[in-house]
């Protein structure tokens, strides 16, 4: 068995991937940037006095969180999206240069916007899962310390447990950004021109199978790898650590204090 | 020291008929105490006798069932919201397990309330921290984590950052009942040095020792009902009410208590 990768690395297919790389890291932001958005208002919910409230976010967390997240795409964009008023709808359908990336990738899509409010809104659902549990983690002696100080309640979770509920929830909320890279590859059955739709499209085209598949499983590898890597830079604890090598000499004396 | 103060003879303090219950189970039952400007009051007990809820009801980490507590002639049982955060911020509290804040260096334990609660400006609070950091013995450690730091450290700065916010009294809820014994010295020492300052202090403790030598008053309490109420001399001395009798004699020969 022979591969030529000339067939998946050069011409139309070459372009068609570079395509589907930019339009994979534009969905993947622009549904990271929503999931942060949504992260917010679900715990803002969820650690609201009003039971409404809480009993609204659990639902909306039960609902996203049990079904599959290709039947949540499919439904945004065969369904949820005709119910947008028509002038919407038929703006969106226009063009617009300025929503357009290079490699003639168009932000303002049906297909774009169903994929990353269905990936924002799934991925939103982890997350905050991952923050209240990590909220949870921080030890009740922390709020008890903070309300004894006359801190109010607002601040009693700004400044005292949502930044350590973050530092204990920081890994397992990288692992759901990075989940959710990977899972806009099922954006390619609503014709997202992402990573997966090309490869595909490739197969079609010349019958490739193995190298475009090979092919595309590296580009995602290597996105996963630079996007977790790079995330794991900003880890609290991580830098927590460095501060305190920094302070080496201090710490030894403190060790031998303990 | 607070400005504007009331009549000076006002008791700073005062438990007017102080009942709490968990649920079913009353935890203090009709408690009457009254405690002046600058005293020092070491509250002891068996374990479970409600000593600790006592003062948590004081600063309100525990709402009062039935009853009023009078901070400086003020009632306080209906205080909410901004209201009780000025009470609480008036009101020192020094917690058994420190409950430092964990992300935070020593020093920034000390200035975020001050920043935050009391709006200090940056400058005034690095001062008032560096000041009560020396004052406790730990210049040094102001960028050290809560984590690098020994119990009776953490406890120190714990301290130092109560008396940042300057209250008016000080609660501490066994301050040295998680230390080890080696770091309770250390501790008691930055207490002792309070009780000569002045400020008025209520102090759950089993520490005798420190409570004979420190404490104008001893409170013995027993199922949530104050049992004695006397100067140290007095409590340890002849005349005393049998459980108080009972209870000091386990903890000044545990052996004994145990066996006998």
């Amino acid at each position: 068995m022979t591969f030529d990768w000339t067939g998946v690395l050069s011409g139309a297919p070459l372009i068609w991937l570079q395509t589907g790389v930019v339009t994979t890291l534009a969905i993947t932001l622009a549904a990271s940037l929503l999931a942060s958005l949504l992260t917010l208002v679900l715990l803002a919910l969820r650690l609201s006095e009003r039971k409404l409230a809480r009993a609204l976010a659990s639902s909306v967390t039960e609902l996203f969180r049990n079904t599959p997240l290709l039947v949540q795409i499919l439904f945004w964009y065969f369904g949820a999206y005709n119910l947008l008023p028509r002038d919407w709808r038929d703006w969106i359908n226009n063009d617009h240069p300025w929503a357009t990336l290079p490699g003639n990738v168009p932000l303002l899509t049906p297909e774009f916007l169903a994929s990353a409010w269905g990936l924002g809104m799934f991925s939103a659902v982890f997350i905050a899962e991952e923050i209240r549990a990590g909220l949870q983690a921080v030890p009740s002696g922390q709020r008890e310390a903070a309300i004894s100080q006359g801190f109010a309640p607002w601040q009693v979770l700004r400044f005292v447990l949502l930044p350590q509920a973050l530092a204990n929830a920081y890994q397992p909320v990288v692992g759901q950004y990075l989940n959710l890279m990977k899972l806009s590859s099922l954006a390619t059955a609503i014709g997202l021109a992402e990573i997966t739709y090309q490869v595909r499209q490739i197969e079609s085209y010349n019958s490739h199978a193995l190298e475009a598949f090979a092919v595309g499983t590296l580009l995602y590898l290597a996105i996963g790898l630079i996007m977790g890597r790079a995330l794991l830079h900003f880890d609290p604890k991580r830098r927590r650590i460095k501060k305190l090598l920094h302070a080496a000499p201090v710490i030894s004396e403190a060790a031998d204090a303990v | 020291m607070p400005i504007g103060q009331p009549d000076p003879s006002l008791p700073i303090i005062q438990f007017k008929d102080v009942r709490k219950s968990f649920g079913d189970s009353p935890v203090i039952q009709g408690v009457e105490l009254s405690v002046k400007r600058g005293e020092v009051v070491v509250i002891c007990g068996p374990s479970g006798s409600g000593k600790s809820t006592l003062i948590r009801l004081v600063n309100r980490l525990e709402s009062l069932t039935n009853g009023d507590i009078l901070i400086e002639g003020e009632s306080t049982a209906g205080l909410k919201g901004a209201a009780l955060r000025k009470l609480r911020s008036d009101i020192g509290f020094v917690f058994q397990q420190f409950n430092l804040y964990a992300h935070l260096t020593a020093h920034e334990n000390i200035t975020l309330a001050l920043d935050k609660v009391l709006g200090l400006p940056k400058a005034e609070a690095d001062g008032r921290a560096n000041d009560l950091l020396a004052r406790v013995g730990l210049a040094d450690k102001g960028q050290h984590y809560p984590a690098q730091l020994s119990g009776g450290q953490q406890q120190r700065v714990a301290i130092a950052r109560t008396l940042a916010m300057q209250p008016k009294i000080l609660l501490f809820d066994e301050p040295t009942s998680a230390l080890d014994p080696e770091m309770i010295g250390e501790v008691l020492a930055v207490i002792r040095q309070l009780a000569e300052s002045g400020i008025t202090m209520l102090v759950v403790t089993h520490e005798m020792g420190f409570a004979r030598e420190v404490a104008d008053r001893v409170v013995f309490i027993d199922q949530g009902q104050i049992i004695e109420d006397a100067p140290p001399a007095q409590f340890f001395g002849a005349t005393r009410h049998p459980r108080a009798q009972r209870f000091l004699e386990q903890l000044l020969s545990p052996l004994h208590g145990a066996g006998a």
